[in-house]
């Protein structure tokens, strides 16, 4: 390299660094336009990056009817959503309206002073009970947000291969467990399960085992502190997980949640347990497939009367902030989100299961989990009432469920070890 | 040059270092003696927030779990790292022509972002669909087609290792250029007295290059007990499986960011002051005892 | 105090360096070592030679994976994930660039990272001649307290970081996010740099000031040009971490058009999460740059650390 290269190289760098300064000086920030005359913008915040398109749709629809106001939704990386909110709030430049996380995980939000209460905003005591409880906040039982959306725990399956195989779907478990053997003899993995991925396993414990500990009878019983997770109905619930291990993919601990998908939509598996916001992801994986869902029946020995059950719990709520400038608005704008109108939206264009009561659904997947809720739905009782401390419910299950399927724990010590872990801080209502 | 000259010199770096690093750092310090609602900052508790870590689930079990997975990290890097990059350093010296290659492609995997690497491995490793273990099953060791990241026996190993091949190109460049430095006479002289290859290398050369070994040593410590991209990667914020890659800085993540508990502030802060004066101890410790080491050697 | 470590901060008693300018890196003797290098074998031999390549191998099967799987369609990598890229298909670029929007992102992190790592490289370069020549104590202690920087875990500070920068209106600026990082870059590149003139002999300058040059003319003209290939060693080390980081833009911007590379493949991921293709081909693109920039700077590199190893 000659000296004259060797000059013009750093000159240029030099030129390009000088240059990337001068862009850089603040800018002046376009996207929160202030309440100039009669038009104001809302900012939304939200974890949901993928739901981009459909929000701008639902929000054109509410700024068609209001006039003067403009709607910027922006959303984040979901995983990186619970910095990016705390610092936002605590800054001056947050969102209007932010979505935020439902039960244990709106806590710290709500003690930081960061939302409005709403309680004299919103009237949702028509709502599901176990959906608003992850709205209010713990200490003083104020409303804070309002819920977007239901999730449901769902086992998944594969229609063509369940009538390829001549397979009915299952309405006992020893129909059930026949179902594994039968799929199992013919080589394909019945349940396609990811346990590499510990936070996915307290819901894979709801979709096989809820009616095996009682569902939502046993969330009462917690709930008053009468019975807790060393109550052998739970114990005998993990147990059923260890039970059916030999009909998930070898090596289960080591298979991350994406390659079970990927094994389910590439038809290697039969059944997928997961959650409702799987499905748009299942279709999107494999268009063609023929998806069906159903509900696990009792394992043998669960309390009288258990039947068959759909987990449910409220998923993301919008709040208003504080310290946002625009309160009015936002808060008209947060009222329009407890409509059947909006509601309506979410189910069509979202795609889930909206918190709004009498919602109809046209996908048929979502429409028949809708239905479970309704008829047999009983609360995720881990994320539901047991994420309001830590250690949190859903990671000590999560933890101990993978050290189950190692063989290093057992259903009982696993158990005890939740108790203990919840206990530290759960204090039982009566 | 005299003391005002040099002072202004300084100024700059001093200002930018202290406001955006010192600053930032020393206040985050402080948070850790004040209870917290949330991000709302209420009164002094002294050391209520340490006390916390020790005598409240679930740190009682994860804090001594994280730091033992730091330590070991930072031992297995140590020996795999240091043995494989003074090898490769001791047979790349004298090859002329394909050294700079060689060196440049070993660092290759450096370039790319942890995300990224953790991204592949996991694809790579993967008891399902991972080329490794169809690979080991075609040759016939069966039995070596483990769950690599589903085991907490080795998925721990999984990550060091991982992270020893990403960093090699280190040690091979300072061990390379340090072995540079040591004269051809010495070796020679030590060939002509018989000794091979080997002894030449352990009893004339190995001497010469502590500090350098030193100085890997140092920054090696510093970086094991700050590591987060690559566990992060492989085994998300709670460690997985069961807790088994779990290290101090996924604890304060998960304490921090994802706790339901509304006085996180103030306990991952002081976990961040402990994890600190930990880094600090250990590398000003170190550095203590490698001078002492190399003032006996050099005389 | 001193933090130190020892093999670089001990280098500079035993240096001995010749004083012309391109001898300066290069140890003083009559031959050189360079000339009787050729003469010696290789350890190892042919055997060595294999191992070694094989390791180069290993080193690269992963990362040629990621650059293979950019050039399949999404298809074929989910039925088979480890095929062959043929035929070639530059579909995932194209989407990866046009609507995943990465020539903004890709400007962006241009911009940031060659600001922070000129901004800290020059602030660094001047402080550590300071602290390599200065006498006085507090030389010293500055240069622990800069030192003391290379074991602080910054991004523990996120929390502070934002409130400092939301109150200076610095949040949603890329000039924040490149002092941020100039700032975060000092302790390691004053770490390097102070060893490396602490290496030059003191005569040079004498000689300088007899001539009636200033400290500034000294230390521009002559000093500088001397630790070019340490300059540029630690500007490539800075400038890899922080075109890699995606925490503190994360948190610290917020419009789309500001992002860097990684907040924005973050932002993709989550679009795309199941099209594996254009994932692929979003690595690469954000990993492309490094490489050429490494290849570029290797020499300067292996001539810096040499330096700064030898004794």
């Amino acid at each position: 390299m000659t000296f004259r290269s060797r000059r013009t190289g750093t000159a240029l760098v030099v030129g390009a660094g000088l240059l990337a300064l001068a862009a850089c000086a603040p800018s002046s920030s376009s996207g929160d336009g202030g309440a100039d005359g009669d038009s104001t913008t809302l900012t939304v915040w939200s974890w949901r990056v993928e739901d981009k398109a459909a929000y701008e749709k639902i929000f054109d629809a509410y700024e068609a009817k209001n006039p003067g106001v403009t709607v910027d939704f922006k959303p984040f990386k979901a995983t990186e959503y619970n910095k990016i909110l705390a610092t936002g709030l605590a800054g001056s430049d947050g969102p209007d309206v932010p979505q935020v996380r439902s039960y244990g995980g709106l806590q710290t939000t709500v003690a930081s002073g960061s939302l409005v209460p709403l309680d004299d905003a919103v009237d949702l005591s028509a709502w599901d009970e176990n959906i608003v409880a992850g709205a209010k906040g713990k200490e003083d039982g104020k409303l804070y947000s309002v819920p977007l959306a239901r999730q449901a725990t769902v086992l998944f399956y594969d229609k063509k291969m369940f009538a390829d195989n001549g397979i009915q779907v299952p309405t006992t478990w020893d129909q059930f467990m026949s179902v594994n053997d039968t799929l199992l003899g013919k080589g394909i993995t019945p349940l396609a399960v990811g346990a590499k991925d510990d936070w996915t396993l307290p819901i894979v414990h709801e979709v096989l085992g809820a009616s095996r500990f009682g569902g939502a009878a046993f969330q009462k019983s917690v709930q008053s502190g009468e019975k807790d997770f060393t109550d052998p109905d739970f114990v005998a619930s993990v147990d059923v997980l260890k039970d059916l291990e030999k009909y998930m993919p070898k090596s289960v601990t080591g298979v991350a949640v994406t390659d079970a998908m990927t094994l389910f939509s590439s038809g290697k598996a039969a059944m997928y347990p997961g959650g409702s916001y799987d499905l748009a992801a299942l279709q999107t994986a494999n268009p063609e497939m023929d998806l069906g869902v159903f509900q696990v029946p009792p394992a043998p020995g669960a309390p009288s009367g258990s039947e068959a059950t759909t987990a449910g719990w409220a998923d993301g709520n919008f709040a208003v902030n504080a310290k946002s400038p625009r309160k009015e608005a936002a808060t008209k704008l947060v009222q329009w989100m407890a409509t059947p109108e909006f509601g309506q939206m979410v189910a069509d264009d979202i795609k889930q299961i909206s918190a709004v009561p009498g919602v109809t659904y046209s996908d048929p997947v979502l429409k028949d989990v809708a239905a479970n809720l309704d008829a047999n739905g009983s609360p995720y009782l881990l994320l539901t009432d047991f994420r309001y401390g830590s250690p949190s419910g859903t990671d000590l299950l999560g933890k101990g469920t993978q050290e189950l399927f190692l063989g290093s724990k057992d259903a009982k010590t696993v158990s005890t070890e939740l108790n203990e872990g919840v206990m530290t801080w759960f204090e039982p209502t009566s | 040059m005299n003391r005002r000259t040099g002072l202004l010199f300084v100024t700059p770096a001093l200002a930018l270092f202290g406001v955006f690093v010192l600053y930032p750092m020393v206040t985050s310090f402080s948070y850790a003696f004040y209870g917290w609602a949330g991000t709302a900052r209420q009164g002094f508790v002294g050391l209520e927030n340490f006390t916390a870590l020790f005598t409240r689930a679930p740190f009682t079990t994860d804090l001594p779990r994280a730091l033992w997975h730091n330590v070991l990290f930072f031992v297995g890097t140590m020996l795999v790292q240091n043995t494989i990059g003074l090898t490769v350093a001791f047979l790349l010296h004298r090859r002329a022509r394909t050294r700079r290659a060689l060196q440049t492609l070993y660092a290759m995997p450096y370039l790319v972002s942890p995300i990224v690497i953790g991204y592949l491995w996991t694809l790579l490793l993967s008891p399902t669909f991972g080329p490794v273990n169809t690979l080991l099953t075609k040759v016939g060791l069966e039995s070596w087609a483990l769950p690599w990241l589903g085991d907490p026996d080795t998925a721990l190993w999984v990550v060091i290792l991982v992270s020893v091949w990403q960093w090699i190109g280190f040690p091979v460049l300072l061990y390379g250029a340090a072995l540079g430095g040591v004269p051809d006479e010495l070796t020679e002289a030590a060939r002509v007295d018989g000794a091979s290859n080997g002894q030449a290398f352990r009893r004339v050369v190995l001497p010469l290059l502590v500090p350098a070994i030193g100085t890997v040593s140092v920054l090696t410590f510093i970086f094991a007990m700050e590591a987060f991209a690559l566990p992060y990667a492989f085994g998300g914020s709670t460690g997985n499986p069961a807790g088994s890659t779990d290290f101090l800085s996924l604890l304060f993540y998960r304490t921090a960011f994802d706790s339901g508990s509304t006085d996180a502030i103030g306990t991952s802060s002081a976990l961040a002051t402990l994890l600190f004066l930990l880094i600090f101890g250990g590398a000003f410790g170190a550095t203590a005892v490698l001078r002492r080491h190399e003032k006996g050697i050099t005389g | 105090m001193s933090v130190v470590p020892a093999g670089i901060g001990a280098a500079d008693e035993r240096t001995d360096v010749t004083s012309t300018p391109d001898g300066v890196l290069a140890p003083k003797g009559p031959s050189g070592r360079r000339g009787t290098r050729g003469r010696q074998k290789p350890v190892g031999g042919r055997t060595a030679s294999v191992l070694l390549w094989v390791y180069a191998a290993f080193a690269l099967v992963p990362l040629l994976l990621m650059l293979s799987s950019s050039f399949r369609s999404n298809g074929d990598l989910i039925s088979d994930p480890l095929g062959a890229p043929w035929p070639l298909s530059f579909d995932a670029y194209r989407e990866a660039w046009t609507a995943g929007n990465f020539a903004t992102y890709f400007g962006n992190s241009l911009l940031v990272t060659l600001g922070a790592v000129l901004l800290s490289t020059t602030v660094s370069t001047m402080a550590a001649y300071a602290l390599a020549r200065g006498r006085s104590r507090i030389f010293r202690w500055l240069e622990s307290l800069f030192l003391s920087g290379l074991m602080l875990p910054i991004h523990l500070a996120i929390l502070p970081i934002f409130y400092l920068f939301d109150g200076a209106g610095l949040i949603d600026s890329r000039l924040g996010l490149a002092l941020m990082y100039g700032a975060s870059g000092v302790p390691f590149s004053i770490f390097v740099l102070t060893t490396f003139f602490r290496q030059l002999p003191a005569e040079l300058e004498e000689a300088a000031t007899l001539d009636g040059a200033t400290a500034w003319q000294t230390f521009w003209r002559i000093m500088v040009p001397l630790v070019r290939p340490a300059v540029a060693t630690v500007a490539v080390f800075r400038f890899v971490p922080i075109w890699n980081d995606f925490l503190f833009p994360l948190v610290l911007l917020r419009t789309q058009d500001k992002y860097t590379l990684p907040v924005g493949l973050t932002t993709f991921f989550g679009e795309n999460a199941t099209n594996y293709a254009a994932v692929f081909a979003g690595l690469v693109i954000t990993t492309i740059p490094l490489i050429v920039l490494f290849l570029v700077a290797t020499k300067q590199i292996v001539a810096g650390l040499t330096a700064g190893m030898a004794k």
